[in-house]
């Protein structure tokens, strides 16, 4: 039997990337880059349909752009086009509930449930939610949190205004969550039509009320793989987790010496623990020249640095889609920097690499099952 | 006809460095080769109907900027370049 094949995507700064490895983890090769020269916000390979890779290219010459692969990732295809479909959405706002203007970047895409093929989630800047159905050849906005009553209350980061962490409940098919900077995590029961705020107990450090409805900045959110009634979340004002589906939350992180960060992800493998990657907050870079990977475990309810002797040295940030797991067991961890660097952790961080490839400026970074013949 | 001349970065979307038309402004200039590539569109404006930011028009070497530039009315004789400004590093 095959050894199974992993597959990593990166979005960077100047293209797209595949690298490929075994099951071991620890020698990759690295295709790309595609869509050279753009904005690459996010790749996401398809669960339903492995050959089926999507990617959100964002260019300032010729705006934001949707690409399809049907053949593992070598030949892109633009998908018929979503701005239309965004643009016209979008002109539903004479409540003020939604800016006009143009559509800023394409941020972050979630495949639908794995019963629907087809269906994705897709958010954007200025912060909106749509669907698809049918491959990323239309969108449907999803007004019930794009028009939401607290939207005049939700205001732009410093990476703009954006919807960037989409997340389905696996057990509860009609549950999803949305996290927008700065307005908070929102959450829909009823498949997205309806939406309620969910950040009591996340205070904000950046605005005189310090515990109101919307307006915290969120930047990550994951749920727990073994029991998605735990959710852990990385805002700017720190690491928080919530045993009760988001309705409160505890900030955990204030034990470490700085608990500002962006990422966070749970490795299937490793139920009970999160990984977080904290940075200095004035710089958004590792404190003291080094970055650190912090195991959160809900069992002991400590912080475990897992890069062991001095951590990654240099000067290194990451952005919030940058940090990603596989499902594998012993779990992978991938982390990717602004500086182009890509750690893996191919033992469910006992030990980290580096990547010997210095790519763009990473921004996301997203695990999936190679696909067949790649 | 007006002479519309096209700049590179162009060629993923329109095969041809030059086309002429008969629009009377520069907006039906604009929709009119959004028609007749479709590629096109939503590439060099954005879907308020303004030009992309990196996108700039001239006419007979006057630039023609933002939404209400589009207005500017076109004559037989006139030449219209179409570039993309350099951006970023």
């Amino acid at each position: 039997m095959a050894k199974p094949k992993v597959t990593v995507w990166l979005g960077t700064r100047k293209g797209s990337y595949g690298l490929t490895s075994d099951a071991s983890r620890k020698k990759w090769s690295v295709r790309g880059p595609y869509h050279v020269g753009n904005d690459v916000f996010h790749v996401v390979a398809d669960p339903r349909e492995p050959r089926s890779v999507y990617a959100l290219v964002n260019s300032g010459w010729f705006g934001p752009r949707v690409f399809r692969s049907k053949d593992g990732g070598t030949k892109w295809n633009e998908v018929a086009p979503p701005m239309m479909a965004l643009g016209k959405d979008r002109q539903h706002d004479e409540t003020g509930a939604a800016e006009r203007g143009p559509i800023v970047n394409l941020w972050h895409l979630t495949p639908g449930p794995e019963n629907e093929p087809g269906s994705w989630f897709l958010g954007i800047d200025p912060a909106a939610l749509f669907r698809s159905d049918d491959r990323g050849a239309s969108w449907t906005g999803m007004d019930g949190l794009n028009q939401h009553r607290t939207r005049p209350k939700w205001n732009p980061g410093a990476g703009g205004m954006c919807l960037h962490s989409i997340v389905l409940d696996p057990t509860r098919p009609k549950r999803m969550y949305a996290g927008i900077s700065a307005a908070g995590v929102f959450r829909s029961d009823d498949g997205g039509e309806h939406w309620t705020p969910k950040n009591v107990g996340v205070q904000v450090g950046f605005q005189p009320e310090k515990n109101p409805e919307v307006g915290q900045c969120v930047h990550k959110i994951v749920l727990d793989p073994a029991d998605p009634t735990t959710v852990y979340r990385q805002d700017h004002d720190g690491i928080h987790v919530s045993h009760d589906s988001a309705d409160t939350w505890k900030r955990v992180g204030k034990v470490l010496d700085h608990d500002f960060g962006f990422v966070v992800t749970a490795p299937k493998a490793l139920p009970g623990e999160a990984f977080f990657a904290p940075l200095e907050p004035m710089s958004r870079l590792g404190a003291g020249g080094q970055l650190q990977v912090y195991r959160w475990s809900e069992r002991t309810r400590k912080f475990t640095p897992t890069v062991k002797g001095r951590p990654f040295p240099g000067d290194l940030g990451t952005h919030r889609d940058a940090l990603d797991s596989d499902g594998l067991d012993p779990a992978g961890l991938y982390l990717g920097t602004t500086t182009g660097q890509l750690f893996v952790s191919p033992d469910g961080a006992k030990s980290w690499l580096e990547v010997p490839y210095r790519f763009p400026a990473i921004h996301s970074v997203s695990v999936a099952p190679a696909p067949a013949g790649v | 006809m007006v002479a519309v001349r096209l700049d590179a970065m162009l060629k993923e979307f329109i095969p041809r460095r030059a086309v002429t038309t008969d629009a009377p402004t520069v907006r039906a200039m604009l929709e009119d080769l959004e028609t007749r590539y479709p590629r096109v569109r939503w590439r060099l404006r954005d879907e308020t109907g303004a030009l992309r930011r990196y996108v700039k028009v001239f006419v007979n070497g006057e630039p023609v900027d933002g939404r209400t530039g589009l207005a500017t009315r076109l004559a037989p004789t006139d030449t219209v370049d179409i570039l993309h400004s350099i951006q970023g590093g």
